[in-house]
């Protein structure tokens, strides 16, 4: 390790590491008493003795850290803490087989955010990067790689020269799409036969994947459920799953006191009512901007025979627009 | 006669979210439903009279005069219910479910409260009928207004209080005097003060004038509980309602028990026999002659709880005396 020299003696050319030897030097080549050693040259207001003994980026205290990294946040807009915090953990992603239900659920979250594309090819790059569902900001941080050949692992449950299972899904996250690519169109990786290209879970936050690495399907040690091959073609219609509930304003947070007796509490969550979670629960949900996946056809169908009795506006035209272009893309 | 109920024909099919009884005759009665539905209900011929369908569950409704009424649910929007006519006016939306809707007679105006953590004043006869919309620093689960006053039951135990004609400020802010998730918000009749009521089996009498001597008489007191095995099964209360005349109320939780309680001498005055699905809602009559009752599943279990759960049923009490202070009128 080469260290900065940055005491540099008054009386010769010498120059040192830290003030402590600085003051050693003083004291011994050029014989002054420690009482008398002059103030140190150059150095900022109330920076010029010898109390502070830093040695390469080892004893900085720990206020002046501080500080220094404040001044940084502020000078780089970023938001109070993100320096001094550790980044977030990495969230943790359940590798398995997903289910039916899981995978209609992404297709139609999917189709929703590809009805929403107004943007032709070839997009430019900030509209690509939306393509990538529920990826991490950090995803967007990667350039654009080309993904080397995905090893083809021994699992045969689809025959080779099946239609690649569900095309128009968004590439796995931590594969943004390269520029020019028109979203909804495959990435220039297909995938290998017999592999299903693995989507996170709903709900769970995708890791990031360095481009280079493979994603999470070791080979052989997630069999892919024989529901999956069955019915590639998901049915229209089906709700998107609901995203979990979050709270508004964390800092509110509430957490139950202790009970003293023995206790059965028939309802813990101390921060949703059950109406919020029952909200939550696929069979109410309803997104929100899209009034779409309002549960029971039959009501609709009401509804837009009130509508068309009533001249009340219902907002059919927006949704119908929205489906259409959702399917335009299957 | 006192323990005679009666039992509407065609109650909602799914949890029943809201009730009230017409301003104007304690014949028609008003239902909310997660089913989607607003009902109402002619109580001496035993018919549901109009059915209202909606897009998403409605989480409450309100009636304005004898011929209007008011819903809103996850859905988000606000609408306009004619209640002769059977149509149905979409007013607004808000950016989130709407948990809340009163009328405030004293202003004429539609009150919202919403998940958005928003509370909007609405006039249906103006060209736009949001008048105004003010921000809460929580989501709204419970309102109820008495005289000038609106009560806001936020999530994260807070509490606001406003005086309808100044809406810029709220008149008060508390913490709720509950250390759980606040299940249920009832003004008194007199305008004096407010009861709530939290998942943990627990009920809160509180008093609007701020002076140290009407704040003493503030208390809180145990209920919709019972030990069983040295365990105390504790049920969240999930329904509120004041007498009309009397200024006693009526309570009900997820334990299927409704009571009714004299706040000022701090005594139960009735408990009704046990009902088959837990209590989710309850309203007295304009002219205090009469109870209904919602006894549906409140989702504190979440799904599990839905699928061993009873049919929902509405039941119509006549409760005479019982629900009158000892010694009334003396």
């Amino acid at each position: 390790m080469v260290l900065a020299k940055h005491f540099k003696c008054g009386m010769c050319p010498r120059r040192l590491n830290t003030a402590g030897g600085l003051a050693v030097h003083i004291q011994q080549v050029h014989k002054l008493e420690p009482e008398n050693l002059p103030r140190i040259e150059n150095a900022l207001p109330g920076r010029d003795g010898y109390e502070v003994e830093i040695f390469g980026m080892e004893g900085i205290p720990a206020p002046d850290v501080a500080d220094y990294k404040r001044r940084k946040e502020i000078e780089l807009g970023l938001t109070a803490g993100s320096i001094t915090q550790p980044p977030p953990k990495r969230p943790k992603t359940e590798n398995r087989p997903l289910s039916e239900d899981e995978l209609r659920a992404q297709l139609e979250a999917h189709k929703a955010l590809m009805g929403a594309h107004e943007t032709p090819a070839p997009a430019p790059a900030d509209t690509n990067q939306s393509a990538v569902y529920a990826a991490t900001p950090q995803t967007y941080a990667t350039p654009p790689t080309p993904v080397p050949p995905i090893p083809t692992p021994p699992v045969p449950m689809m025959p080779p020269g099946a239609p690649p299972a569900f095309p128009g899904m968004p590439p796995p996250p931590g594969f943004p799409m390269p520029p020019g690519f028109p979203p909804g169109m495959m990435p220039p990786f297909p995938p290998p036969p017999g592999m299903v290209p693995p989507f996170p879970p709903p709900g769970v936050t995708p890791p990031f994947l360095p481009p280079s690495m493979t994603p999470p399907v070791i080979p052989g040690s997630t069999p892919v459920p024989p529901s999956l091959s069955v019915t590639p073609t998901p049915i229209l219609g089906q709700p998107i799953a609901p995203p979990p509930l979050s709270l508004p304003n964390p800092t509110l947070a509430q957490t139950n006191p202790d009970l003293k007796k023995k206790t059965m509490l028939k309802y813990s969550e101390p921060n949703f009512s059950p109406d919020e979670v029952r909200s939550r629960h696929p069979k109410y949900y309803v997104a929100k901007d899209t009034v779409t996946s309002a549960p029971g056809s039959k009501t609709d169908a009401a509804l837009a025979q009130v509508a068309s009795e009533t001249g009340i506006f219902v907002p059919e035209e927006a949704r119908g627009k929205k489906r259409a272009r959702a399917e335009d893309f299957l | 006669m006192s323990d005679s109920q009666l039992e509407p024909k065609g109650a909602p099919f799914d949890g029943i979210s809201s009730l009230q009884f017409s301003p104007a005759s304690s014949n028609f009665l008003l239902a909310s439903s997660w089913d989607s539905t607003v009902r109402l209900y002619d109580i001496t011929a035993n018919e549901e009279k109009t059915k209202f369908d909606h897009r998403a569950a409605v989480l409450s409704s309100t009636f304005s005069d004898a011929s209007h009424a008011y819903s809103g649910g996850l859905d988000s929007s606000l609408r306009e219910l004619e209640l002769e006519s059977e149509k149905i006016h979409a007013l607004g939306q808000h950016d989130d479910a709407i948990s809340s809707v009163r009328y405030s007679s004293e202003t004429n105006a539609i009150i919202t409260g919403s998940w958005d953590r928003t509370v909007r004043f609405w006039d249906p006869r103006a060209p736009t009928a949001q008048q105004s919309s003010h921000q809460l620093p929580e989501r709204v689960y419970f309102m109820d207004t008495v005289g000038h006053r609106l009560v806001l039951a936020l999530a994260s135990r807070l509490f606001h209080i406003f005086d309808v004609r100044k809406m810029d400020t709220p008149e008060q802010t508390r913490e709720s005097s509950l250390k759980f998730l606040t299940r249920a918000l009832a003004c008194m009749a007199d305008g004096q003060g407010y009861a709530t009521a939290s998942v943990e089996g627990r009920i809160a009498v509180e008093y609007f004038d701020p002076s140290p001597g009407i704040q003493e008489k503030k208390y809180a007191f145990k209920c919709h509980r019972q030990t069983i095995d040295d365990v105390d099964h504790v049920w969240p209360v999930n329904a509120l309602a004041f007498h009309p005349t009397y200024n006693t109320f009526a309570s009900g939780g997820s334990d299927a028990t409704v009571s009714i309680w004299d706040h000022k001498v701090k005594k139960r005055l009735r408990q009704y026999p046990r009902y088959t699905s837990p209590v989710a809602a309850l309203a007295f009559s304009a002219d205090g002659t009469r109870l209904a009752v919602g006894a549906s599943y409140t989702w504190d279990e979440g799904e599990e709880g839905a699928r061993s759960a009873e049919r929902p049923a509405l039941f119509v009490r006549e409760p005479g005396e019982e629900v009158k202070p000892k010694g009334w009128g003396a």
